[in-house]
């Protein structure tokens, strides 16, 4: 009697599991996979976007991808260097503030509302607000203080505009990671660090000997996110340079973007959309085993 | 019974809307927001004459051709479209109706109908006629002694030396925008060749060279130099608006790769402002000189529509009746694209017609490609600009870009 109960529970419980994850399950199947499977089945072909049937050329996409398609491998490098400072910049920089912004002081509520601000705008209001600054907010500090930094063509110039979608990014997207690492500074429990403060730790060892091992989950999080976010920059470019000057500053997926609907060669870059994909999927896994190796356990 | 009886009602209320009079629906999604108004104009005086007739107007400019695309896959073709006359009149054949035949492909003119024809077919129709060109402050001109425009490469240097002795900024040159450097491009490629349009098909061939010409090796990137030399601090970062704004306020005298749209908006800035209009200094033969007049833009009309008629007789209505005439000079202020209509008294198009009556005007030469080759192209010649490249680099991408993206497809 309780054996059948017992299963009777058991089936309702995985009945339930199913029918309440099934409306997600269903969502991402349809908005995700089926777009990348179709992203697959028109890599193997010819289209332009516009005429009717789409030409199957088997493999061609990607020979020609592999046989090296400088216009990508820019993108792919533009892609790489962008990530790299992204990550430092923003994890550092978040870091930083969040250990700032967890002092109990008056306006701390009021500031981290400030710093979050920008991750909820949207981006053509980002890129218009930057794109203000960089040209006439630039030109009235010049004009006041004098200083050449402000009269240098931040958005015009192809290697100063690398810095300035950086410099935008970060500011961006800052909000989000001092959330995540002020819930994981929250989380670390104080008699550890009372503990270490009995023991002679002076600030900066207790914050590198004890709070940042245990903020190691949450650095892990930050770090992976912003990898992910960096590689996939798309909307910041789109809204600030839109890839010029000179295509200078195409990240990968803006590069796929031009491939498929600008250049009116949709099977190309699906090609370059399933490559990519596969880079990131290899990247990500292998931060994110090494950064899971290296957490510390309380 | 109550579901009886809902039954009952909802049957009734299904059959009574099969019978009654289908109001008619035309999708019109275009990309000329500039005239967003004075379509919106031209729809409700439709309403008046076909008072069944719904039309469903949508515009935007960034991203038009992607969205289009996005709506033909999705099946929701519109049933009016924009695209570029010339090259994509070809690339978007399979969705436009030839309409050869209606009394709105008699009614346009013929320069405008060259350019929206596919062999005997007529697929698209133009929203206006255009002029491109050279727009100068005539004040300015007159104010440091240049009394007429310099239409050879001497004497642009001279007047750009005069113009910046006196305080001027020469050039405003709207370098940031991808599309100037194809509207200063087709009056160097018209003066290239008599045949400016089998000459592109050379290129896209891979059969010509730009060393081979020198009025587009030397000549157009000396001009660009020019631009650069004498034109905004930061070329790069100089889009439409600023060129207008410098121009409007009396900073810059010329402004580049523009044309007949821009009045209307230096005109908001300054309603004084005098303005001027003419071609590009090619080379050392003044001839060369010419502005260029046509219509680059091309609105088609879907062929699997399912209000084919309806939208056909809205056409023909625009280019046929009394109030669609003038409305192109009356309420949208642009070049009737059509035969016997008298043009707006607007500056650029007086003196176009003038220098064209006196020189000739070129053709259209930006619409022997499409915009996908051309936005490559605007992007090379930043890089040139902005001087990562050389020329030889930029010319040899160029080269390479018109096979790439326009060769066989």
């Amino acid at each position: 009697m309780r054996k059948q109960h017992a299963s009777a529970l058991q089936r309702t419980a995985v009945r339930e599991t199913v029918l309440f994850t099934l409306p997600a399950v269903i969502l991402v199947t349809l908005m995700i996979y089926v777009p990348f499977l179709l992203s697959g089945f028109y890599s193997l072909t010819e289209w332009n976007g516009i005429s009717k049937a789409p030409v199957f050329i088997g493999l061609e996409n990607f020979r020609r991808i592999f046989s090296g398609d400088p216009g990508f491998i820019k993108a792919l490098v533009f892609t790489a260097k962008y990530a790299f400072f992204f990550i430092i910049f923003s994890n550092v920089l978040a870091l930083a503030l969040s250990v700032a912004l967890n002092q109990k002081f008056a306006l701390a509520n009021t500031l981290r509302g400030m710093f979050f601000l920008p991750y909820i705008m949207s981006m053509t209001i980002v890129g218009f607000i930057w794109k203000f600054i960089f040209s006439q907010g630039f030109d009235k500090l010049s004009e006041l203080t004098g200083w050449g930094v402000w009269t240098y063509s931040w958005l015009g110039d192809s290697g100063l505009a690398f810095w300035s979608v950086v410099a935008v990014g970060v500011w961006q997207s800052l909000g989000f990671y001092i959330v995540l690492y002020i819930a994981g500074l929250q989380a670390i429990p104080p008699d550890v660090l009372q503990a270490s403060q009995i023991d002679g730790a002076n600030g900066s060892q207790r914050f590198f000997r004890v709070t940042l091992p245990l903020l190691g989950p949450s650095i892990t999080t930050c770090v992976f996110m912003s990898l992910t976010n960096s590689l996939k920059v798309f909307d910041i470019i789109l809204a600030l340079t839109k890839g010029g000057p000179g295509g200078a500053t195409y990240s990968a997926t803006l590069e796929i973007y031009r491939e498929a609907f600008q250049n009116n060669n949709y099977g190309l870059g699906s090609a370059k959309a399933i490559v990519f994909f596969v880079m990131v999927l290899i990247l990500t896994q292998f931060v994110l085993r090494l950064f899971q190796r290296r957490e510390v356990e309380l | 019974m109550t579901s009886l009886i809902l039954a009952v009602a909802m049957l009734l209320s299904l059959s009574a809307a099969a019978f009654a009079q289908e109001p008619v629906v035309i999708n019109m999604f275009i990309s000329q927001p500039e005239y967003a108004d004075a379509v919106r104009e031209l729809i409700d005086a439709y309403k008046a004459v076909a008072p069944d007739v719904t039309i469903n107007y949508e515009t935007t400019q960034s991203d038009y051709p992607t969205l289009l695309k996005t709506k033909i896959n999705a099946g929701e073709t519109p049933d009016i479209f924009s695209t570029t006359s010339g090259k994509e009149i070809g690339v978007y054949l399979d969705y436009s109706y030839n309409f050869a035949d209606q009394p709105a492909a008699a009614a346009m003119q013929d320069s405008v109908k060259s350019v929206m024809k596919s062999g005997d077919e007529v697929h698209g129709f133009a929203l206006k006629s255009n002029f491109f060109g050279i727009v100068y402050n005539k004040a300015i001109f007159e104010k440091v002694g240049i009394t007429e425009f310099p239409a050879t490469l001497e004497e642009m240097k001279a007047a750009c030396e005069t113009l910046s002795a006196a305080g001027y900024q020469p050039f405003s040159t709207g370098f940031a925008e991808w599309w100037v450097y194809k509207h200063v491009f087709q009056h160097f490629l018209n003066a290239a060749s008599d045949d400016p349009e089998t000459l592109v098909g050379k290129f896209i061939a891979g059969e010509a060279k730009f060393k081979d010409y020198p009025v587009l090796y030397d000549n157009f990137f000396q001009f660009l130099d020019l631009a650069v030399q004498y034109g905004d601090a930061k070329p790069l970062e100089t889009d439409l608006a600023s060129e207008e704004a410098a121009i409007g306020t009396g900073k810059a005298a010329m402004i580049l790769g523009q044309g007949a749209w821009v009045e209307a908006d230096i005109a908001n800035i300054d309603p004084e402002f005098r303005l001027g209009f003419n071609g590009y200094p090619i080379s050392e033969n003044a001839a060369d000189c010419k502005v260029i007049s046509g219509s680059d833009q091309a609105l088609r009309i879907f062929k699997d529509s399912k209000v084919l008629q309806s939208t056909l007789d809205f056409v023909n209505w625009w280019y046929t009746s009394e109030y669609g005439r003038n409305w192109f000079s009356d309420v949208a202020g642009v070049i009737p694209p059509l035969k016997d209509v008298k043009a707006p008294d607007m500056e650029v198009i007086k003196q176009g017609n003038e220098l064209s009556a006196a020189k000739g005007a070129g053709a259209v030469s930006v619409s022997y490609s499409t915009d996908s080759f051309h936005q490559a192209f605007g992007e090379i010649l930043q890089a040139y600009v902005g001087k990562t490249i050389t020329r030889d680099e930029a010319c040899s991408q160029i080269e390479q870009k018109w096979v790439e993206l326009e060769g066989s497809k």
